[in-house]
């Protein structure tokens, strides 16, 4: 009971306290200036992993660049005109002033490599250097376009509607802010022409740009919410602003700490000031039977401590279980799913440790008139509380039914979760109408596809990528990738011979193929060399020529189309048996990597969490029959939402694998708070009861299954505690309800995940919990 | 008979040189030199030194991950006319090895484009090569056709910045802005050696203002008393690629025949010139 005589000397002395706790506040929020934020999701694996090391290593032999923007130019009636011409060539010489672009390796009509051959001559030379003056020269541009494989659905589309820039950026350039330079330009282009800016730096940036803006937005609005929400529930201002300070400090204490300590917050940090003020939402149970209490005994000072002796016991209990439920995600491979966890564990514990001391102490600050004003209306024979017990008698006076239905939904949704998907796409994190979304389609309806993978095959000796034998198998190998409906195009070094080849003899259709030698091949490519910039051959092959990058082109950004891409090598590798080795990589290749790394990292600290927050349970029932009843409604609400989001096809996706941690730590609560308080009821009931049946002697006989102790103990707990558990759930949907509105659909489902989660675990536990005590009453309170 | 000729004009080159700095030195400010004279000097005694000229050059172009291509030719040049004026080049390969006995001619012209061939020995095929761009890398190097040839004195405008020491050595620093704009870069800084009149230093300014390439004399030799550079480097920091160039055997006024500059030597070089 030691906690307790903290809540005695709360209330003593509650200016002491509440004055302390606004000093550490301060302190605390003096860190805030040093924060430092990284909206890059990509750090989320650490330099040091292996795909990292691994694309940088890729990005090294052939000088590639991590992000490229692409820019799509579209007319509708054709780019083959002078005046679009003549804006691509404005443009493009715009982008390559832009800070942070790679100008050099620009690919557009004016700057990417062409080789042709006109009268016996060959010509490596950018494609459009000026701009064409007759029908004539428009015509040649558009033959010269449209026939060379090496351009056509990737800087021109089938059509001749789109034409794209690709526009390779700097090391640690920002995306978006190139992105917003091209967008401020192309806004004074005249013309018929329409832009569309996609790419993954600029998808990448913009929402972590986005996601921490939108914090600072709804963070604030879900608090607004609750404090309204809150208001009319208890009608008192005070109280409900004490409610939200409770939030609010925890949320400075807890980011202060981590802001001083240097520790970057990342995407999924920002996201943890939700989670705490969702998690602060559990003190209500305080206010709750505060205000039963208060009417009951009419002395502010009394009702607090009773208060506290009757819920701290659950309070605490919650509050371990959602810590640890955090906590277990420290012992997880990626940095920013530890530093999240960290923070929201010791957020929460910051909570509980303000419930006993600063909450109790706020309640000295109002009037005792408000109280009794506010406490008039918690009677548990009106309103919410009866429609709660009549809930609660569904499962009491017909559990077998009730259980019954629970199994069959409960079988639907497991069959449901079998078809979830483990996926990651970033820009569908945007909405349909979203600017990135939209140019993100019309390149991939148009051109190649926006998100790049690389296959790189890897030859046993130096000089072996001059060979005809391997350059056909990267030849055949090509041709199968390009059979996967995910990719738009493929380009090697493959198609660059075949092109010179075709050069060479005069143009000749039938010479587009891989000559038959070593040494032509070889003297291509320095022929090549010679002319070209120098990255056009390194990006193809590296110095020694033992290996060669294919360039692949994916018109999603799906994870799984990279995993498709993968099996394809592989089941190509096992078809036509060959010494040269792949590897995949790139961007899309990282994306895949990330959502498996940091995805599976999740599911586990997620089935940890539900391991360790059992043994709170038990530990707190002293029981674990108790804990195994408890966690039944625990367990069935996330297998309703998972089978939900199976059926709905909504792929488990960050923001569903960070929720899911939440949601345990949120469920259990109103299972612990349940049960704890349905146990001390039984006791005081025992009690009474037994005083009573001395007396009456015949009271065992009035026990049937309509009125029993257990009976009147669970339909108690579902009036009064469960009043609580409402409000918790309808405070919490009431808040998160307002992020269906955002802009990123991470946000969405976060609200639509959180809303359904609250209403859904309060459901189950005011219909199950009884339910299953009723029917297992037997075995559960033999000894109790 | 012809090594003592060559000593003679040598010498004479010295005696006017010394001639010259005492001159300037006694009347600086009568006859200062503008921006144009000392570019022209310098590409003078930079590209255009000696009646011929013939070197074996070892190019070795090292990526930003250390990967290293190795070029071994041997260069040939000719000069027709003065400084600025037209010449020819022969170039055979000798690495890698997969293009031995590929050559390469170019006929360089003043103010237009030049000419260039080059024999395919696996197709056995000469072939005309467009090159209307002098900017573009000379054989994949981080040097140009024009940062080994020469650019057109007329198509920047020139000004001394300031008059600095360079490693010890007295430069002029002149600032070359192309006129055109479609030149990889905004404008150049070089330092030239107020002595002998060779680039020490050139800093490649790109389109935003930023440092991109950087050229270095880092060796200089006499070679029948003409000053020449016979290591340098060219660094993209940029693209972390850099060239380095060494010559060896480096000759002059070798008696260079105007036959040797033809698809029949291209096809078949001799051996007297290339080795």
């Amino acid at each position: 009971m030691k906690r307790l005589r903290l809540v005695e000397f709360s209330v003593d002395h509650p200016k002491l306290i509440v004055a302390i706790t606004i000093f550490i506040t301060i302190l605390f929020a003096t860190q805030f200036p040093k924060i430092k934020i990284d909206t890059n999701p990509k750090h989320m694996l650490p330099a040091t992993s292996d795909v990292r090391v691994w694309n940088d290593e890729v990005d090294r032999t052939f000088g590639l660049y991590e992000d490229v923007i692409v820019l799509g130019i579209v007319n509708e009636k054709g780019v083959f005109n002078k005046d679009t011409l003549k804006r691509i060539k404005g443009i493009t010489d715009e982008i390559l002033k832009i800070k942070g672009v790679a100008s050099r390796d620009v690919n557009s009509f004016t700057t990417i490599t062409n080789v042709t051959a006109e009268k016996g001559t060959l010509r490596v030379a950018p494609l459009m250097t000026d701009i064409p003056e007759d029908d004539k020269e428009i015509e040649a541009l558009r033959k010269s376009l449209l026939e060379n494989p090496l351009f056509l659905n990737r800087i021109i589309s089938e059509d001749g509607k789109t034409a794209a820039i690709y526009i390779p950026l700097e090391k640690g350039a920002n995306g978006k802010e190139v992105a917003d330079r091209i967008r401020e330009m192309i806004k004074r282009q005249k013309g018929d022409e329409k832009y569309y800016i996609a790419g993954d730096p600029v998808a990448r940036d913009t929402f972590g740009v986005e996601m921490f803006k939108l914090m600072a937005i709804f963070a604030p609005m879900a608090g607004a919410v609750m404090l309204i929400v809150r208001y009319f529930m208890f009608r008192d201002f005070f109280l409900s602003v004490t409610l939200m300070m409770d939030a609010m400090i925890s949320i400075i204490w807890s980011m202060g700490l981590f802001i001083g300590a240097g520790i970057p917050i990342h995407i999924m940090a920002s996201m943890s000031p939700v989670f705490l003020m969702a998690i602060a939402t559990d003190s209500i149970h305080i206010f709750n039977e505060f205000y039963f209490r208060f009417r009951e005994v009419g002395n502010k000072r009394t009702a607090i401590i009773e208060t506290m002796k009757a819920v701290g016991r659950p309070v605490r209990y919650t509050a371990a279980a959602t810590a640890a439920g955090f906590a277990v995600l420290l012992i997880m491979h990626i940095i920013p799913v530890k530093v999240f966890g960290a923070l929201v564990a010791f957020g929460t514990i910051i909570l509980r440790f303000l419930s006993f001391s600063f909450i109790p102490a706020m309640f000295m600050f109002v009037k005792e008139e408000k109280l009794a004003e506010a406490a008039r209306r918690e009677d548990m024979e009106k309103g919410s509380s009866r429609f709660l017990k009549r809930l609660a008698g569904l499962g009491t006076f017909a559990p077998e039914k009730t259980i019954f239905i629970g199994a069959i939904l409960l079988l639907i949704s497991i069959a449901g979760m079998t078809r979830i998907t483990v996926n990651n796409n970033m820009v569908e994190w945007f909405k349909k109408k979203s600017e990135i979304r939209v140019a993100d389609n019309v390149l991939n309806n148009n051109l190649g596809g926006s998100s790049l993978a690389y296959i790189v095959a890897i030859a046993p000796e130096d000089e072996d990528m001059k060979s005809p034998d391997a350059l056909r198998y990267l030849e055949g190998l090509q041709r199968h990738l390009e059979r996967l409906p995910e990719v738009g195009k493929t380009f090697s070094v493959v198609d660059l011979i075949r092109r010179i080849n075709r050069v060479i003899h005069d143009d000749d259709p039938a010479s587009e193929r891989i000559p038959d030698s070593k040494e032509i091949i070889g003297q291509y490519l320095f022929l090549f060399s010679m002319s070209a910039r120098p990255s056009d051959l390194d990006s193809l092959v590296d110095y020694p020529m033992k290996r060669a990058n294919i360039w692949i082109q994916l018109k999603t950004w799906d994870a799984q189309a990279m995993r498709n891409v993968i099996k394809a090598v592989e089941e190509y590798k096992r078809a036509y048996r060959t010494s040269l080795e792949f590897r995949p990589a790139g961007i899309a290749y990282f994306n895949l990597v990330w959502n498996d790394e940091v995805l599976w990292d999740m599911v586990k600290g997620f089935i940890l969490a539900l391991i360790v927050v059992f043994v709170i349970l038990s530990l707190d029932f002293k029981s674990i029959k108790w804990a195994i009843v408890a966690y039944v409604p625990l367990l069935f609400t996330i297998v309703l939402i998972y089978g939900v989001i199976g059926y709905t096809g909504k792929d488990f996706d960050m923001p569903v694998s960070v929720l899911s941690c939440l949601s345990l730590g949120m469920a259990v609560d109103f299972a612990i708070h349940f049960v704890s308080r349905f146990r001390q009821r039984l006791k005081e009931q025992a009690l009474e009861l037994g005083v009573q049946s001395s007396a009456a002697g015949e009271a065992k006989n009035l026990v049937t299954r309509h009125s029993s102790p257990v009976t009147d103990a669970l339909l108690w707990t579902a009036a009064r505690p469960g009043k609580g558990i409402m409000r918790n759930a309808v405070l919490f949907a009431s808040a998160f309800s307002v992020m269906l509105f955002a802009p990123l659909t991470p946000y969405i489902t976060v609200g639509a995940f959180i809303v359904s989660m609250m209403t859904l675990s309060a459901l189950m536990v005011i219909i199950y919990l009884p339910a299953l005590i009723t029917l297992l009453q037997g075995w559960l309170l033999r000894e109790v | 008979m012809r090594r003592f000729r060559t000593q003679d004009s040598g010498f004479k080159i010295f005696i006017i040189c010394c001639l010259l700095s005492i001159f300037s030195f006694l009347s600086f400010d009568a006859i200062a030199l503008t921006a144009e004279d000392i570019v022209k000097r310098s590409q003078e005694a930079f590209f255009y030194q000696g009646k011929d000229f013939k070197a074996r050059v070892m190019m070795k172009l090292i990526s930003k991950g250390g990967q290293e291509r190795i070029r071994e030719l041997t260069m040939l040049r000719k000069n027709y006319g003065d400084t600025g004026g037209e010449q020819k080049y022969f170039i055979y390969f000798f690495q890698p090895a997969d293009v031995k006995d590929m050559t390469f001619m170019v006929y360089k012209y003043p103010a237009r484009d030049d000419d260039r061939w080059l024999f395919i020995p696996a197709l056995n095929m000469v072939r005309r090569i467009a090159a209307q761009d002098k900017r573009s890398s000379f054989v994949g190097s981080d040097f140009t056709y024009e940062d080994v040839s020469g650019r057109d004195i007329e198509d920047d405008r020139h000004e001394i910045i300031k008059e600095e020491k360079l490693s010890d050595k007295d430069c002029y620093v002149i600032k070359s802005t192309p006129k055109a704009g479609d030149v990889d870069y905004s404008y150049k800084i070089s330092w030239i050696d107020k002595v002998n009149y060779l680039p020490l230093k050139e800093e490649y300014y790109d389109k935003k203002g930023e440092l991109y390439k950087i050229f270095t004399a880092d060796e200089m030799k006499d070679i029948k008393g003409f000053p020449t550079v016979t290591k340098r480097t060219m660094k993209n920091l940029q693209n972390g690629h850099m060239t380095e160039v060494v010559f060896i055997k480096v000759d002059y006024n070798i008696g260079i025949e105007d036959s040797l500059f033809s698809e029949r030597y291209l096809r078949q070089p001799q051996r007297k010139w290339i080795e």
